[in-house]
């Protein structure tokens, strides 16, 4: 009976360290964790908040007030304020789609993809989750004004749930399908 | 993933559609369960800040079926309500949650109830330590000189930034967290490169 020569052999997925078997998905979530909780400690620098979320959240109540415009309703906008004589909203964070777009963009770029796959998914995806908060602030103003007792459960739970529910899926679909592994990537 | 492997489109796809399918009857149960959860919260919180002071003086009093009063014992009746917030909004991310685990396609029912109590029971533990910092944040920066007395410049921007944090990105991407820690090897493993 030959023996085989021996080899050294590396560990295979299967038996190797907790770390060597998850280590493309523990890679993922750790860095995830960390852009996460960095960009959100960079928003809530005084100097960001007024230089950065401000005029963007100002540019939101802007294009919300001129929808709401175009659907007839006489509204005047002031910084983040729309009003009309029977409501008003002050747009603030939380509202301005800014945590959705960055719950997408630290899961776009904590995934291992290729740089293109990243960039177009971050363009798509932000573009997508402005539209659905343009729909949100628009759809609050006229329950705002029109059924006020829902306003508070509408504003805190069911759009907050659609905006960053929809952040997700944009995710989910984009690493299914677009998120091409980049070429030192070896295929699952 | 014990089926056979299906084209990348299909999966990520299907997982939207349950995911929409999925919406309002996981709401139906989290607006049953709401009132019940609202009332375990208050007084698991309660508890968990009573252990950070001796002797006990802080109160978790319901005001309706979804906001909460914050009372300190120590304080005259007239002021003693210090702070107020809404507790539903606490939890509406289980909402999220339920619907990204429901929407796995192709997982046992089994395994897929499984990883959905684990990543239930997580967010429960979240959501107290939640309301406690809820409550230590009222206390540190909300009291005007009381909080500037009893606590000192590092406290005070420890629990206002841990708040900030815990309210906003960690309650948001929480369930997104624990549906990629349960589920991004499924997800990866349907990822192919392009020919």
């Amino acid at each position: 009976m030959a023996n085989k020569p021996s080899t050294p052999k590396s560990p295979s997925p299967a038996t190797g360290s907790f770390w060597q078997r998850n280590r493309r998905e523990l890679t993922f979530l750790i860095l995830f964790v960390v852009i996460l909780g960095g960009s959100f400690t960079l928003i809530s620098l005084n100097w960001v908040n007024d230089h950065a979320v401000e005029p963007f959240t100002a540019g939101i109540a802007k294009m919300s007030g001129g929808v709401l415009r175009l659907m007839g309703q006489n509204v005047t906008m002031a910084g983040t304020v729309i009003r009309n004589p029977r409501f008003a909203v002050n747009i603030r964070n939380g509202c301005n789609g800014v945590e959705a777009m960055l719950i997408f963009i630290a899961a776009v770029l904590a995934f291992p993809a290729s740089w293109k796959s990243r960039l177009t998914g971050l363009a798509l995806g932000i573009l997508a989750i402005q539209v659905v908060n343009l729909v949100r602030v628009v759809a609050l103003f006229l329950t705002g004004v029109y059924f006020p007792k829902i306003f508070d459960t509408s504003h805190t739970v069911i759009w907050q749930t659609i905006v960053i529910l929809c952040g997700v899926l944009l995710w989910i679909f984009w690493a299914n399908r677009f998120a091409t592994p980049p070429a030192s990537e070896p295929a699952t | 993933m014990t089926t056979a492997k299906s084209s990348p489109r299909s999966w990520g796809l299907q997982l939207v559609l349950n995911a929409l399918l999925w919406v309002i009857p996981v709401a139906l149960v989290w607006l049953l369960a709401t009132p019940v959860y609202n009332r375990f919260l208050l007084g698991s919180a309660e508890n968990l800040v009573r252990l950070t002071e001796s002797p006990n003086m802080t109160n978790l009093l319901r005001k309706d079926d979804h906001f909460a009063y914050v009372q300190r014992r120590d304080f005259p009746p007239s002021k003693s309500l210090v702070h107020s917030f809404r507790v539903t909004d606490v939890h509406f991310h289980l909402l999220m949650l339920g619907v990204l685990f429901l929407a796995v396609p192709r997982v046992p029912w089994r395994r897929k109830l499984e990883n959905l109590g684990w990543a239930v029971l997580i967010t429960i533990f979240f959501d107290i330590l939640l309301i406690f910092f809820y409550v230590k944040f009222a206390y540190a920066t909300q009291l005007g000189a009381w909080s500037l007395e009893h606590y000192g410049a590092f406290s005070r921007n420890f629990w206002g930034l841990g708040k900030h944090l815990l309210d906003l990105p960690f309650k948001f991407s929480l369930p997104f967290l624990l549906w990629a820690g349960f589920y991004v090897k499924d997800l990866m493993a349907e990822i192919r490169p392009r020919e």
